[in-house]
């Protein structure tokens, strides 16, 4: 047995354990991407660097053997620094995008390549889960919408972008006309209430994510019809029907609306007493008007941009409150992050601002790339729809042109992971130039994109070990360095027994399944 | 017979050299590659067929190591030396040269012919010739980027001829360089008739053939004893004759150079010259006016040196085993194998304070006694002649000249640890090295110096070469031994150290050439004597290689202790051509700058340490004044850059990062908060890196920013003031032109705007800055602004 002491506290481990691992068994994680337990240690990554507090040296906990009498930190500010720094270097070559541009652009941030993938299968139903995640309203939108995530799609740098709008009204439509459309799950009501001042989108997606965290909603409608600013929409475009369908599957899930009842600041008050938050979602603030004795800016009221919090810590705003942008899909998209604001409130006492999450970019496709992401899509012109949107071949034909631009791991990679525990900047050592996108697909269903790996070697080994004729293995030095299959040969031929196992052990997203889509 | 057929023919029979097993796979690339001049794939592919090795292995084994090529090239393979004294002295504008010369493009290495194909090498260690190219195996000397079109005519006059020309030194002009000789014409030299000495040396030349350029000096101080004669073979050490007489000159040419013709009256002794790079054989009719070694007033170069790895310098034919035990060889080993145990032994290693020259400075009795103290049936051990810094040619020198020296010294520390077998690690750009130790190890075999009981003592070692394949990280003990399994250079973490875990697990003693070239001399003298030299905790001598901006370059083994000024003025003469001191480059892409301001700083490795700067392995490259020291540190980056072996994440993308920063400043697009992110990231690759290579590689830009802090702000701010960073100077004619139309000849962009007996201009806008125009000016009327 050894004795070493981590971070002040007396530990005793067999000895030749390593650092790491005794770090492990005293229950303090050390964070580590190259380590995978079954295979030898390869000391790459360098992310599991920690200090010897003796001589203030770093080394790699992962591969050094504990030794009597060490005293080791993992957690001081230094350590958290290399670790950081380890990041920020990885990502300034990481060529990938955690997120798809389209859902990036997106006010409401839907996961737009996840329920095109649904749509091409022909799971419609899931397809319209995944929608409804960050749209509340997607039959609506579908119509309404001006679909800034087009704008972002890169198929258009090949040919047109996807139509992702329509897609999203067939998936929303096809639910509506269903016997049952999709009920997301009840929560156990939690005992807090919420006010929502308005029904328009904002109000309507807001007392939608807060009744489905168990949060007992409430919204106060001045009119006789729920729906706000879409009720004033041309019927041709948005048939009040579609508007009653949506709101019905809304108050499906336990939402009271009140109609034809006027807040004044009377009403405000007595709503401020009934209610343990109030959700202003009122649209335009007239001009002159005293809104609530909130404090506002010329816009609207004046709130935190991440939390939504006015100048009343319990009263929160969104839509077009804050500012007139007549953008039905920002305020749906602020209704379903201040609902998640509001549930952090009721769980911790404490108002912090809609997470942001770390996510790795690399902006334009270049031409010679075009190539590398139509393998993953089908090569048909973008699909005309009538007014009455979709058929379900159009719409199947339309998601497969899709580009998947996202990441396939984008839960389990660990490089994104840290990245945001470390509150790594992926653009810090970034130069002008970058590697170029390849993406090499294999017929178990597994991608690999080579400008995301971080050369760990873990492939290597695993391939080795379970003895492929080919394999991975590393090609060239250096920076340069990549790892591929010998010879040229293709993907296949490196992995004909080990193309789950490498996906599965690879810890970004350079080694994915298609198969398994780990945000469903 | 097929293509095909003819491949497996090839591969079958060099496995069957080779062997099967999966550690032989560098030497079967390499034989595959000097059959084929690249390896064809299905060459390898066959190769995976018929042995243990994989397609894994091999394609990363052959993709890592910098000698092999997966495409075929050009028949003629052109080398340009990139190394710290050519890059001083220009050598990327000559690397341009040839590639205008050749009209490449991009990543094109060879030419629309496919006759030659060039190439940037890290360091030839002829740094005293600098710049210098090597076609095949001709090396040009002082090559400018004017001269690229005479080198390439002179090789194509030489391409067809047979071996015996090989390997020779030429100038510029086609002319073989085989040195200089020159004559004191100081005043008391020309009163004591060294006109006439001129005379005789000028006649023996023109019947001779040989190739040396006669040179002129002015007084060398040394009055009573002139006519002074001092004849300088290239790249080697001096000899200086006094009191020469016309008559004695025909003799001394002949014992220094062979001619060109035939020339009958030479005796075979002289063609030791071309055996012996660094031997410059003594004709006995001359040697009573040699100056004897104790009153070596005016021989500067030796005078402050202690010869000990280089004991005998300029006296023993490399390779002649007689020679080597006439001059006390082999008597250390005699006594250790007869006299003494292995505790005596490794006690004299630890009193002389001996510690390792590799660079890292470890206590090598220390090492030993762990060697010894791990108990295995099988030890291993191993000579680092891996030496790859650009700007340092110490284990080459040695390897080549002193090749049973440094075989002594192994076999005593085999003896010493209880190693059964050993390994000399040679740098693949060294034949000659390679050449020399295999022949020295066959010698030794004959004489039982090696083998099965050796001298009678019952102690058995015996000693295989290994050839590297053009990797810097080998230098590192964890790659080295990597690579001598038959694996990618990759370092691993230590613990285990060899010591206890090395090659093939088992314990292995891995000690640089220098170091090994030491113990001989420690166990004959005494660790006493050897301790007596130095200073602190550094004793004994320290070869370096002086190279760059000094007057006399070459290998010196200075006793540890001595100050940079100390080498430059007195050994090296000073900087050439009047220039001020800027700072001295120690350690290579490792080590750091001494600036002038701590001129007498002390050689040792703890005050090295303290400056910023580091013994490395003993490269000593002198910079003066026009030398821009952000350019030194973005020059030594890109080499560790290049050299990194991709496996840490610190090092393969911190490196890559830092010398982005760097292009940045150098190119006049840096920020002051770029110096802040260098500065961040040198620190972090300085600390998280995995082996000594990351660690090391930012040393040149900490050091640099440390005493050279203004010239970093200075380009931040548009302008680089050592007139070298090409995208902030511009090339300008000043009024000294006399008109005489030769740069515009030279400028090969038509950048000139020139009329006869007129000051010629320089159209910015087409100039390329390739340096010919200035380099060829009779008046120096070409000036960088």
């Amino acid at each position: 047995m050894t004795k070493l002491t981590i971070n002040n506290h007396p530990i005793e481990v067999q000895t030749g354990t390593s650092v790491w691992q005794a770090a492990q068994s005293a229950g303090i994680n050390i964070p580590t991407m190259c380590y995978l337990e079954e295979t030898e240690h390869f000391t790459s990554c360098m992310i599991c660097l920690v200090k010897d507090a003796k001589n203030g040296r770093f080394f790699a906990s992962c591969s050094t053997p504990v030794f009597e009498g060490q005293n080791v930190i993992t957690n001081d500010e230094e350590t958290i620094e290399s670790r950081k720094a380890a990041l920020e270097l990885l990502l300034s070559e990481h060529v990938g995008d955690c997120e798809a541009p389209c859902q990036l652009v997106c006010p409401a941030h839907m996961n737009i390549p996840l329920m095109n993938r649904l749509i091409a299968k022909g799971d419609f139903a899931k397809a319209l889960e995944v929608a409804k995640r960050d749209i509340a309203l997607p039959s609506i939108l579908g119509r309404i919408c001006p679909a800034p995530c087009e704008a972002g799609c890169r198929r258009k740098q090949v040919d047109e972008a996807v139509s992702i709008c329509l897609l999203k009204r067939f998936v929303g439509d096809e639910d509506l006309k269903s016997e049952s459309p999709y009920q997301p799950p009840k929560a156990e009501l939690s005992g807090k209430k919420v006010a929502i001042i308005g029904s328009g989108p904002a109000g309507l997606a807001a007392a939608y994510y807060l009744q489905q965290k168990g949060h007992q909603s409430v919204i106060f409608e001045k009119n006789s019809k729920a729906g706000g600013e879409l009720l004033h929409i041309d019927q041709e475009i948005l048939p009040a029907e579609i508007i009653d369908q949506e709101v019905t599957q809304i108050v499906a899930t336990g939402v009271q609306i009140r109609l034809n009842e006027t807040i004044d600041d009377r009403r405000f008050a007595e709503l401020q007493s009934e209610f343990d938050v109030i959700l202003l979602a009122s649209g335009t603030i007239p001009e002159g008007s005293s809104a609530f004795g909130l404090k506002t800016t010329k816009a609207g009221i004046s709130v935190d941009k991440t939390s939504y919090m006015t100048s009343n810590p319990k009263v929160f705003a969104v839509g077009n409150s804050l500012r007139a942008s007549k953008l039905a899909v920002r305020s749906v998209g602020q209704g379903k992050e201040v609902a998640t604001v509001i549930d952090h409130f009721f769980r911790n006492s404490e108002v912090t601002g809609f997470p942001e999450r770390f996510n790795s970019k690399f902006g334009r496709l270049a031409e010679t790339e075009f190539i590398q992401y139509q393998k993953d899509s089908e090569a048909a012109p973008r699909q005309q729809a009538d007014h009455s949107g979709f058929s379900k071949e159009a719409a199947i034909r339309e998601a497969k042109r899709c580009m998947h631009c996202d990441c396939r791991n984008p839960e389990s990679c660990v490089l994104r992971e840290l990245s945001d525990r470390y509150h790594a900047v992926q653009k810090r050592f970034q130069s002008e130039e970058r590697f170029k996108v390849e993406k090499f697909i294999h017929r178990e269903g597994i991608v690999y994109e080579p400008n995301k790996c971080i050369k760990c070697g873990i492939c290597i080994r695993l391939t080795r070990q379970h003895q492929e004729e080919f394999g991975f293995t590393f090609i060239g030095r250096g920076f340069d360095v990549k790892v591929g299959v010998p010879f040229n040969e293709s993907i296949q031929k490196g992995l004909e027994k080990t193309a789950k196992i490498v996906a599965i052990a690879c810890p970004t997203g350079a080694l994915a399944m298609f198969e398994t889509e780990e945000q469903i | 017979m097929n293509k095909e057929t003819n491949i497996q023919q090839t591969i079958d029979q060099i496995i069957a050299k080779k062997g099967t097993a999966g550690k032989s796979v560098i030497p079967i690339l390499q034989a595959i590659q000097s059959t084929f001049n690249y390896l064809p794939e299905e060459s390898l592919k066959f190769v995976c067929e018929k042995t243990e090795i994989t397609p894994e292995q091999i394609v990363g084994v052959a993709s890592f190591y910098s000698q092999f090529r997966m495409q075929p090239v050009g028949e003629h393979i052109i080398k340009v030396c990139v190394g710290t004294a050519c890059h001083v002295k220009g050598a990327g504008q000559v690397y341009d040269a040839f590639r205008r010369h050749f009209n490449l493009t991009g990543h094109e290495e060879t030419d629309a012919s496919r006759r030659y194909t060039i190439e940037k090498v890290s360091c030839l260690g002829c740094c005293t010739l600098a710049p210098v190219v090597q076609i095949d195996e001709i090396t040009y000397g002082h090559v400018a980027s004017d001269k690229v079109g005479n080198v390439l005519a002179d090789f194509e006059k030489h391409a067809g001829l047979s071996g015996a020309r090989k390997g020779l030194f030429r100038n510029v002009d086609g002319q073989e360089i085989q040195g200089e000789i020159r004559i004191g014409l100081g005043s008391c030299c020309v009163a004591s008739g060294s006109e006439d000495v001129k005379k005789a040396v000028e006649e023996t030349i023109a019947d001779t053939g040989i190739k040396i350029s006669l040179k002129n000096v002015g007084c060398v101080g040394m009055c009573h004893q002139v006519p002074l004669v001092e004849i300088i073979p290239h790249n080697e050490k001096p000899t200086l004759y006094a009191k020469v007489k016309p008559e004695d000159i025909a003799g001394i040419i002949a014992s220094h150079f062979k001619p060109l013709g035939t020339f009958s009256m030479l005796k075979n002794s002289v063609y030791k010259f071309f055996e012996s790079v660094q031997t410059d054989t003594v004709w006995d009719g001359v040697k009573q006016y040699s100056i004897d070694a104790r009153e070596k007033q005016v021989t500067d170069f030796l005078d402050r040196q202690v010869p000990i790895a280089t004991q005998y310098r300029g006296i023993i034919n490399p390779l002649d085993i007689e020679e080597y035990k006439a001059h006390e060889g082999f008597a250390a080993l005699k006594t250790c194998l007869t006299e003494l145990s292995s505790e005596e032994i490794i006690k004299t290693i630890k009193d002389s304070g001996l510690r390792g020259r590799g660079g890292a400075g470890f206590p090598t009795g220390q090492k030993w006694s762990l060697v010894a103290g791990n108990q295995s049936d099988v030890k291993y051990l191993i000579v680092n002649g891996d030496e790859g810094d650009p700007g340092a040619f110490m284990d080459r020198m040695l390897l080549e000249s002193y090749p049973y020296r440094v075989i002594e010294g192994a076999v005593i520390a085999a003896k010493a640890v209880g190693a059964t077998q050993g390994f000399f690690y040679i740098r693949a750009e060294y034949p000659l090295a390679v050449k020399r130790i295999r022949q020295a190890l066959v010698y030794c075999r004959e004489k039982n110096y090696l083998g099965e009981n050796i001298l009678g003592s019952g102690f058995s070692f015996d000693l295989t070469i290994y050839e590297g394949a053009g990797a810097f990280v080998c230098g590192e003990e964890t790659a080295m031994m990597q690579s001598i399994e038959g694996q990618r250079g990759f370092p691993r973490i230590r613990p285990p150290f060899p010591a206890a875990s090395g090659l093939w697990k088992q314990p292995t003693l891995i000690n640089n050439t220098e170091t090994f070239a030491q113990v001989s001399y420690i166990i004959r003298e005494g660790s006493g004597k050897f301790a007596a030299i130095g200073r602190g905790t550094s004793r004994g001598t320290k070869v370096f290689a002086l190279a760059g901006k000094v007057n006399r370059g070459g290998l010196i083994e200075v006793p540890m202790g001595i100050t940079v000024r100390q080498i430059v003025e007195e050994i090296g003469g000073g900087v050439q051509n009047g220039k001020k001191f800027k700072a001295v480059q120690i350690g290579g892409p490792s080590g750091g700058c001494v600036p002038a301001e701590l001129y007498d700083t002390p050689i040792d490795y703890e005050s090295l340490h303290e400056v910023g700067a580091m013994m490395g392995s003993g490269g000593l490259v002198v910079l003066d004044e026009t030398d821009c020291m952000v350019d030194i540190a973005h020059f030594f980056l890109s080499f560790t850059q290049n050299e990194s072996c991709g496996k840490c994440t610190f090092c393969r993308i911190g490196t890559k990062r830092m010398l982005d920063i760097l292009t940045k400043i150098t190119t006049g697009k840096g920020t002051l908060k770029d110096m802040d992110e260098l500065e961040y990231l040198a620190g972090w690759t300085k600390k998280g890196s995995l082996c000594g290579l990351g660690k090391s590689a930012p040393n040149p830009i900490l050091s640099t920013l440390k005493y050279f802090r203004e010239e970093y702000i200075a380009h931040i701010n548009g302008k680089c003031p050592g007139g070298k960073c090409q995208s902030m100077i511009k090339y300008q004619i000043n009024d000294l032109c006399i008109g005489c139309t030769k740069c515009a000849q030279k400028c090969p962009t038509d950048a000139i705007l020139f009329k006869p007996h007129e000051k010629h201009e320089v159209i910015t806008d087409l100039c390329i800055k390739c340096d010919a125009c200035r380099q060829v000016c009779p008046v120096d009327a070409v000036e960088i602004v």
